[in-house]
């Protein structure tokens, strides 16, 4: 601690203190928002490793049934007896990956870390409003991570209801034993988390409102920023809700309430005094999170997507304005079909009709940006990093997974497809691969601007083949085998002569699994080795437009050693025909009242109105407001 | 390095195809058909799993072989890049490889698509379904099929297609085009309406399958879901199902149905079970004395077993545990008792449950439908939510605890005529789990089977009455004893403390 209070004693002209921070302050308890946002992906990737280990784990379960494999005794002891694995077991890994995915890689890992490194970057701010609430909104995800981790070291088990923990499954310590105390650890991690979310998500927000630079207005602002603003608006309205559930439902485990609970006797038991309570509703409550939470996980990897691709295929985006329209439009709806997830629970099938209505609707915006997507490739001059492949994939992952919700919103469709593989694989492909992806993309976009150094473009070239085609592999048969109802979350297919014919199906399955697990060790040997020994990056390696490429890769408190560059212009200025080369930095100040319209032809001065700097939060909050809704190009 | 790029895709597949070989004979055959190349006969071989022989460490070495390729693969690259470095040129060679590598995966990616829905798509329910509303379903699904196959193949095209036409080439600046309005309108609006259609046309469907089926017309039958089986409940001689409650549920009324004489012994063993808990709460202290001189003894044995679990029953005992449990269970069994007796003094309510319409009710453990007659489920949960899922008839419907549930469906297909059209005479239809229940929810299911109405008549016609006069009680299932009998072997200490002083 005693480094923290020397000083360097260098003449300082910046406003700042300048002084050296302790070891502790810069690399653990740092409030820095570079620093957390790689505390948030390191976490994430090493949450991530473990949650793709659980699949190996029960995929091979599924695949080979009767086989005994001798390290899964090994290393999960009593949970895989002469090296089988245990029902109770495999109904727990499928618990905890889906958590872990859903949760702590998706959410935390890849809204945590880019909206952290981003938006601060890019709307040239010194850091977030409050780094300190940043540095909790870490420290509170930490915890959660390492509660639901214990829980694998408690004799009755992790939680093992499904990701989702429905009650009364879950409510019943006695309905199974993961219902026991791995779900109570389930239940406070997921507090702690949703803790996490909502510190976090409110720092977003109030940074991207009140601290844009000069000249950063709200439709200047890159594609990142959008999704991550409204990821941040849906996480903020909806966990809190998911908080309520869970609340309640460690009343009912705990204090004996009825919430979910009713006319319930229990093998070994009796008949249980607790009635009134529904069961459904906490479907309600947890999916009023569940479907928001879907965009939580898509929508900053739509973001980074759209920066990626136009970076690379050096396009301005197609049709900005429709791209930030259709994210408003699908943030607004998700908060209005979570019903769609409970067709069949025996709810009023009038109520059915409502929420077909509403998510089938979901499509335009989607189709939007996908038919958006593939404009900007048109014409471009588009360069292959790896992030650009990444981008590429989300973009094809997120046509074929969004259109099979096509077939999972229709309520009349659902009825035989609901909990069936169908399933898994429609929601692996779009908010499972393709978030993935978005993040993939995202670290190799801005792993040079993260760590000051390259990444081996080749080992990525690899990495992207062989997880992009074996996701295809693994998730595509997967489609046919819900077509004939084959249900999820079985334990194995033995039992049931009819499901015979997909055992060769569940090898090749489980195989693909396997190389694309393995090909994420190319990825993990090339982020870490880089970060050590990769080549040194240049300023700006992609030529990118954006503010974040103009701040130091030395890790400066404040960001910008100076001032902080002023905007003159949108993001997405690439390949302008008055200018020579094929891109023009948002913060160069240049000829920039002139106008170039759609087809490249400069057009007469139009005359700009200068946008005020608002002093108070709640003047920039209303302009802000009004300002989303008149898109003009500045 | 297109060849480079060929030669992974050929490494991955072949090793699927090494792995996948193990489970199966046909090397070539399968080889060719996992390319999408294959003759059309390929099967699938039904996989005698206990035969398998695979040895993990063929997985693995396949493994570590084909990320051996990638590692040297990789240094070929670096090696030609540092070449274009060292001409002074920009190194364009990571590119054109991916370039090409992306319309090949397009060309493949079709033919797998192809290929799935060829040889996949045959197992599927897609057409055939074995319900009257199953039609309208599958009608609904095949067009959803199409509209969605259609843009699936045109959006992939044209993403793939473009990312090998305009792949970089340093004689070319990108267009600068950054919007168009009339484009991006025609682009709403077609989604907008494809969509308007598809939402109307599934409203009518839904409308169909939920709300224009006629129940009055249709047999009620009960369907009750408990960890981890199904039974099913039928009216009867007088076509009424009776009442039924949670709390009538005992170890010889599993179904809890409103019974009179059955609800008077639960009644007794409630009061007896009652009575035994308060007795074994009162010797609580005594138990403890004689757990511990026990303990003593069993600490001279060599075995270890009865010290450690008596050493459990001595904690749960200190630590109040027992008490809890205990007291727990008379508060339960009390509560119990006394909404049993709350139903009673309600006159009206006492009169509808109890008006012997469940005396004639039969209890199945298949369920029997007649062919072409419509049937409503009424669905039942005894502990926490599962799913009926009859995939064949596009049935599906959740069980819920506290909350009926139902279905109204036409089977028509008997389950000879599916036997005839599958060419498979040992096939029969199931109604699944679907809903995640717990530890055997893999194995939970019930055979259904539908057939003409005089095979229904003599099957229905051979079941007893669940307590009717003149049949005998049904047998009570081995995997429901007596609850009562279950908690006190459980948990009571007094039961273990009998059965260790009676060696």
């Amino acid at each position: 601690m005693s480094t923290a209070t020397i000083q360097t004693g260098h003449a300082n002209h910046d406003a700042h203190e300048h002084q050296e921070p302790s070891f502790v302050r810069k690399y653990i308890f740092s409030t820095d928002h570079k620093m957390i946002s790689k505390q948030f992906l390191i976490t994430g990737i090493i949450m991530g490793c473990l949650g793709m280990f659980m699949s190996v784990l029960f995929r091979l379960q599924l695949a080979w049934p009767d086989q005994s494999f001798g390290f899964m005794e090994t290393i999960l002891g009593t949970w895989a007896k002469d090296g089988k694995l245990d029902p109770n077991f495999y109904m727990a890994l499928v618990t905890i990956h889906g958590t872990i995915m859903v949760f702590y890689v998706l959410t935390a890992g890849l809204s945590g870390t880019f909206s952290n490194l981003l938006i601060p970057l890019q709307v040239g701010a010194r850091d977030m409003a409050s780094p300190f609430m940043n540095m909790l909104s870490y420290w509170f995800f930490f915890i959660s991570s390492v509660t639901l981790l214990s829980s694998f070291f408690i004799e009755t088990g992790p939680a093992s209801s499904g990701w989702t923990v429905y009650p009364p499954l879950s409510a019943l310590p006695k309905a199974m034993p993961g219902s026991g105390l791995g779900t109570t650890l389930w239940l406070l991690a997921i507090v702690f988390f949703i803790v996490s979310s909502l510190l976090g998500g409110i720092n977003y927000i109030s940074t991207i409102l009140n601290m844009r630079t000069k000249g950063m207005s709200m439709n200047r602002m890159p594609l990142t920023l959008w999704a991550f603003f409204f990821t941040a608006i849906l996480g903020v309205l909806s966990f809190p809700v998911l908080l309520g559930g869970a609340l309640f439902l460690i009343f009912d485990r705990s204090f004996g309430t009825s919430f979910y609970l009713s006319d319930i006797y229990l093998q070994g038991i009796g008949a249980l005094t607790n009635v009134g309570g529904s069961p459904i509703l906490y479907q309600h409550l947890f999916w009023f999170l569940g479907h928001p939470e879907v965009y939580i996980i898509l929508l900053p990897a739509l973001g980074i997507t759209s920066e990626v691709i136009a970076t690379n295929a050096r396009k301005p985006i197609f049709g900005y304005t429709a791209m930030v329209i259709s994210l408003m439009a699908i943030a607004f709806l998700s908060f209005i079909v979570w019903g769609h997830h409970m067709f069949i629970t025996g709810m009023n099938p009038f109520l059915g009709t409502v929420f077909m209505y509403v998510t089938l609707i979901i499509a335009v915006p989607s189709a939007v940006k996908t038919f958006n997507y593939i404009a900007t490739l048109w014409k471009g001059n588009i360069r292959f990093t790896p992030a650009m492949l990444f981008a590429i994939g989300l973009v094809s992952f997120f046509i074929s997974g969004g259109l099979t919700g096509i077939y999972l919103g229709n309520s009349a469709l659902d009825i035989n497809l609901h909990d069936t593989y169908f399933v898994v694989a429609h929601f692996h492909l779009v908010m499972g691969s393709a978030a993935i992806f978005g993040m993939m993309s995202g670290i190799y976009h801005w792993f040079p601007r993260m760590f000051g150094k390259m990444m081996n473009n080749t080992l990525g070239y690899f990495h992207f083949w062989f997880t992009f085609i074996a996701a295809y592999m693994v998730f595509f048969p997967m489609h046919f085998m819900g077509l004939a109802g084959v249900p999820r979350r079985y334990y194995q297919f033995t039992l049931i002569p009819e499901f015979g014919v997909w055992m060769d199906v569940n090898v090749l399955i489980t195989v693909s699994a396997i190389i694309g697990a393995l090909a994420q060790i190319l990825f993990l040997y090339n982020f870490f080795y880089s970060i050590f020994k990769g080549k040194k990056a240049v300023q700006n390696p992609w030529e990118s437009n954006t503010l974040e490429w103009t701040a130091p890769v030395k890790h400066l408190h404040g960001n910008w050693p100076g001032a902080i560059p002023t905007v003159y212009r949108g993001a997405y200025e690439y390949s302008r025909p008055d200018r020579e080369e094929d891109f023009y930095p948002q913060h160069i100040p240049g000829n920039d009242n002139e106008h170039v319209d759609d087809h490249g032809y400069i057009l007469p001065t139009p005359v700009r109105k200068e946008i005020p700097v608002a002093e108070k939060p709640a003047t920039v909050f209303f302009t802000s407001f009004s300002r989303l809704f008149s898109f003009k190009r500045a | 390095m297109l060849a480079v790029g060929a030669f992974m895709l050929f490494a991955a597949f072949i090793a699927f195809n090494k792995v996948y070989d193990i489970a199966s004979p046909s090397t070539v055959v399968q080889s060719a058909a996992w390319f999408g190349v294959g003759d059309d006969k390929f099967e699938p071989v039904k996989v005698q799993t206990t035969e398998q022989t695979l040895s993990s460490n063929i997985n693995w070495s396949i493994a570590i072989f084909v990320l051996l390729v990638v590692l040297v693969i990789a240094n070929v690259f670096d090696i030609s890049g540092l070449a274009a470095r060292l001409s002074g040129k920009e190194n364009l060679s990571g590119n054109n490889v991916n370039k090409y590598i992306m319309i090949i995966f397009l060309i493949l990616g079709f033919i797998g698509v192809y290929w799935e829905f060829s040889h996949h798509g045959k197992y599927t329910l897609l057409r055939n379904s074995s319900s009257e509303h199953g039609v309208e379903y599958d009608s609904m699904f095949n067009v959803t099929l199409i509209l969605t196959m259609i843009v699936f193949v045109i959006t992939q095209a044209l993403l793939f297609w473009f990312s090998f036409k305009y792949a970089k080439s340093p004689n070319r600046k990108a267009v600068y085009h950054a919007h168009n309005n009339k484009l991006e309108v025609f682009w709403t609006l077609i989604p907008a309406i494809v969509l308007t259609f598809l939402v109307l046309k599934g409203h009518q469907t839904w409308r169909a399958i939920t709300y224009n089926a006629d129940k009055s017309k249709s047999q009620n039958i009960e369907i009750f879901a408990y960890q981890f089986g199904w039974k099913a409940r039928y009216a009867g001689a007088d076509k009424i199902l009776g009442a039924a409650d949670y709390k009538y549920i005992s170890g010889a009324n599993p179904l809890g149905i409103a019974v009179k004489s059955e609800v008077e012994k639960l009644k007794l063993e409630l009061d007896t079970a009652i009575m035994n808990d308060r007795k074994a709460l009162k010797d609580l202290n005594s138990s403890l004395s004689q757990l511990r001189i026990q303990l003593e003894l069993y600490k001279g044995l060599a075995d270890r077993t009865n010290v450690v679990i008596t050493d459990k029953e001595i904690a749960r005992i200190v630590s109040g545990e027992v008490k809890d449990e205990l007291e727990e269970s008379i508060r339960r069994k009390s509560k119990q008792l006394e909404r049993m007796k709350a139903i009673e003094d309600n006159k009206t309510v006492f009169a509808t449950m109890f008006n012997n319409a469940a005396d004639d009710d039969v209890i199945s453990t298949e369920i029997h439908l007649i062919e072409n007659r419509p049937v409503t489920f009424i669905f039942r949960s005894r502990d926490i939510i599962h799913s009926a899922f009859l995939p064949y008839f596009r049935v599906q419907m959740n069980v819920v605890p506290g909350m009926m549930t139902q279905f109204t469906f036409t089977p028509t297909k008997s389950t000879t005529k599916i036997r005839s059209e599958k060419n498979d005479n040992t096939f029969d239809y199931y109604l699944y789990c679907n809903k995640i229940c717990g530890t055997s929810h893999y194995n939970m299911k019930i055979k259904v089977i539908i057939e003409s109405e005089s095979a229904y008549n003599t099957w229905m016609q051979s079941q007893k009455t669940a307590f009717g006069k003149e049949a005998a009680p049904m047998a009570v299932p081995v995997s429901l004893p007596s609850d009562t009998t279950q908690m006190r072997l459980d948990s009571l200490p007094v039961n273990k403390l009998q059965r260790l002083t009676s060696r």
